[in-house]
């Protein structure tokens, strides 16, 4: 049934050649398997300390977000007075993002969610409130501006498509296929109309694209996940 | 000799008699009585569950009232699963009425969404409609409706109205005629035995060789453990809607017939009951 644009095997073939890349740089992508089944999905946990409090520094904004690839990691911050001042404040987040194929679309989906360590979930505007800062960013990045310019077109097509009858309910709350459990989701359904466009460029000039590396470059800072540039390059290197 | 057409009434005006308690942890001013009401397998519980929640808060303190949820010997009742589902999956081989204790506290964040309106129900409804379509026709059929449309769907499974319902749906029921059936399939296969939440795999309803494919070829496919064993014995009831549907019925005219609103046959595979 691989007759789409982008069946069940290209998907596990582009997320092991992902984390193949991941594992290189240490940036914490892993493939689970499901249980009962031959299918699987890529994910990926990553901490956030968020600080409650307004910093001392004029000009930086009241919730500052740093992030960590590892839980260990969180220990380099003590070096950092800045941080040790709000440290009081602050509280590590974790969040999970799990890459799962959703084989009605045909395209991967998104899922993740975030919590306290102590087990007690983030509501939507709180995760939301916390990726503001990094998508600004992201968007003010260079060489970016092609891919955050459909980027743009995408963020209105979310908002325009109306996936959901509530307006800019960007993001769903939804049953994880193969957990069970609650997950918040970027909606798969207008995945394939950018992935499209997205893809056209490279292929014309025959340069090798992994469409998962492509396809969480653009979803992926929505919601806080940020992909370091070597993906990129490792595509091109590969065949 | 009934028509086909007769099926879909049936299916949509299937209910199940139900008797809704209160937890007896929670906190009451006065005694509160278990509520009985008739609920429709087509429906989501916190669509049609207003009177229980009503009932059961004029016993309480205002602030003892947070988000209610449902729950059936000990298993949280998902709200986004169709009522029926739910019903075939875990109770159908009690004695009815079907028994459901009501909370108001402490909501089990890991097991169950959130349902803060109406608003997130018809959001999943249409969320839905929208991916079986996509299996079905590439979503070119529901693409092309307009938004009153799909606000018809959505106000005739809420006020319960068929003919409503089905002025539009019907459309979502159609295919090219050089075809013998849609792309592929939409449906969900539920066991309460696997951790999984569903199996759910792309599968055409009709053969290479144009033969139709039946209920019997997509669970031998998709979920072999759960048919006849070797010794020929029958382990497990597959059940829709209450019903257990032969398995040389073809998945076409199942789809077409026996899906729930949101075009999806939701199939329940539970032990094989001993009465």
């Amino acid at each position: 049934m691989e007759d789409e644009f982008f069946g069940e095997k290209s998907f596990q073939h582009y997320c092991a050649e992902f984390i193949k890349h991941s594992q290189q740089i240490g940036d914490g992508w892993e493939w689970k398997t499901a249980k009962d089944c031959s299918d699987g999905y890529m994910c990926k946990t990553q901490f956030q300390i968020k600080n409650g409090t307004t910093t001392s520094h004029r000009g930086t904004p009241a919730s500052v977000h740093t992030c960590l690839p590892t839980e260990e990691n969180l220990e380099l911050t003590v070096d950092d007075s800045e941080v040790m001042e709000s440290a009081a404040a602050s509280q590590v987040i974790k969040y999970e993002y799990h890459v799962v194929y959703s084989c009605s679309y045909q395209v991967p989906v998104l899922y993740f969610r975030a919590s306290f360590l102590d087990g007690r979930p983030l509501a939507l505007k709180d995760i939301w409130e916390g990726v503001h800062e990094c998508y600004k960013t992201r968007l003010l990045q260079g060489p970016w501006d092609t891919i955050t310019q459909q980027w743009r077109t995408c963020l209105g097509l979310f908002h325009s498509v109306g996936c959901a009858p509530v307006p800019a309910l960007l993001r769903e709350l939804i049953e994880h296929p193969i957990l069970g459990q609650p997950f918040f989701v970027l909606h798969p359904c207008k995945t394939n109309e950018f992935m499209t466009a997205v893809l056209k460029n490279p292929q014309k000039i025959n340069r090798n694209v992994n469409y998962i590396t492509s396809w969480l470059s653009i979803m992926g800072p929505v919601v806080g996940l940020n992909l370091p540039l070597s993906y990129a390059k490792a595509t091109s290197q590969d065949e | 000799m009934t028509d086909d057409k007769d099926v879909l009434r049936d299916v949509w005006f299937g209910r199940i008699p139900t008797c809704f308690t209160l937890y007896q942890d929670e906190i009451t001013e006065r005694e509160a009585e278990p509520y009985y009401l008739l609920l429709p397998r087509v429906s989501y519980l916190t669509l049609v569950t207003d009177k229980v929640k009503k009932h059961f808060q004029k016993a309480m303190r205002q602030e003892d009232v947070s988000e209610i949820w449902f729950e059936y010997e000990g298993t949280p009742l998902k709200w986004h699963y169709p009522i029926g589902l739910l019903f075939d999956l875990l109770a159908s081989s009690s004695a009815l009425p079907w028994n459901i204790t009501v909370h108001f506290k402490s909501f089990p964040e890991k097991d169950l969404l959130h349902c803060p309106s109406k608003d997130a129900v018809e959001a999943h409804f249409m969320s839905c409609m929208k991916e079986a379509d996509a299996l079905k026709h590439k979503s070119q059929v529901i693409n092309e409706m307009q938004k009153k449309d799909h606000k018809q769907l959505w106000m005739g499974l809420q006020n319960d109205r068929f003919d409503q319902f089905w002025a539009i749906n019907r459309k979502l029921m159609e295919y090219p005629p050089e075809e013998n059936g849609f792309r592929y399939i939409p449906f969900r296969i539920y066991q309460t035995t696997t951790e999984r939440p569903f199996i759910q795999k792309l599968f055409r309803p009709v053969a290479a060789d144009g033969q139709l494919h039946t209920l019997g070829d997509l669970l031998k496919e998709v979920c072999p453990s759960a048919v006849t064993a070797e010794d020929g014995e029958k382990k497990n009831q597959v059940m829709i809607h209450g019903i257990e549907p032969m398995l040389e019925t073809p998945l076409q005219w199942l789809s077409e017939h026996l899906s729930y609103p949101d075009n999806f046959l939701h199939i329940s595979i539970v032990p094989q009951s001993t009465d």
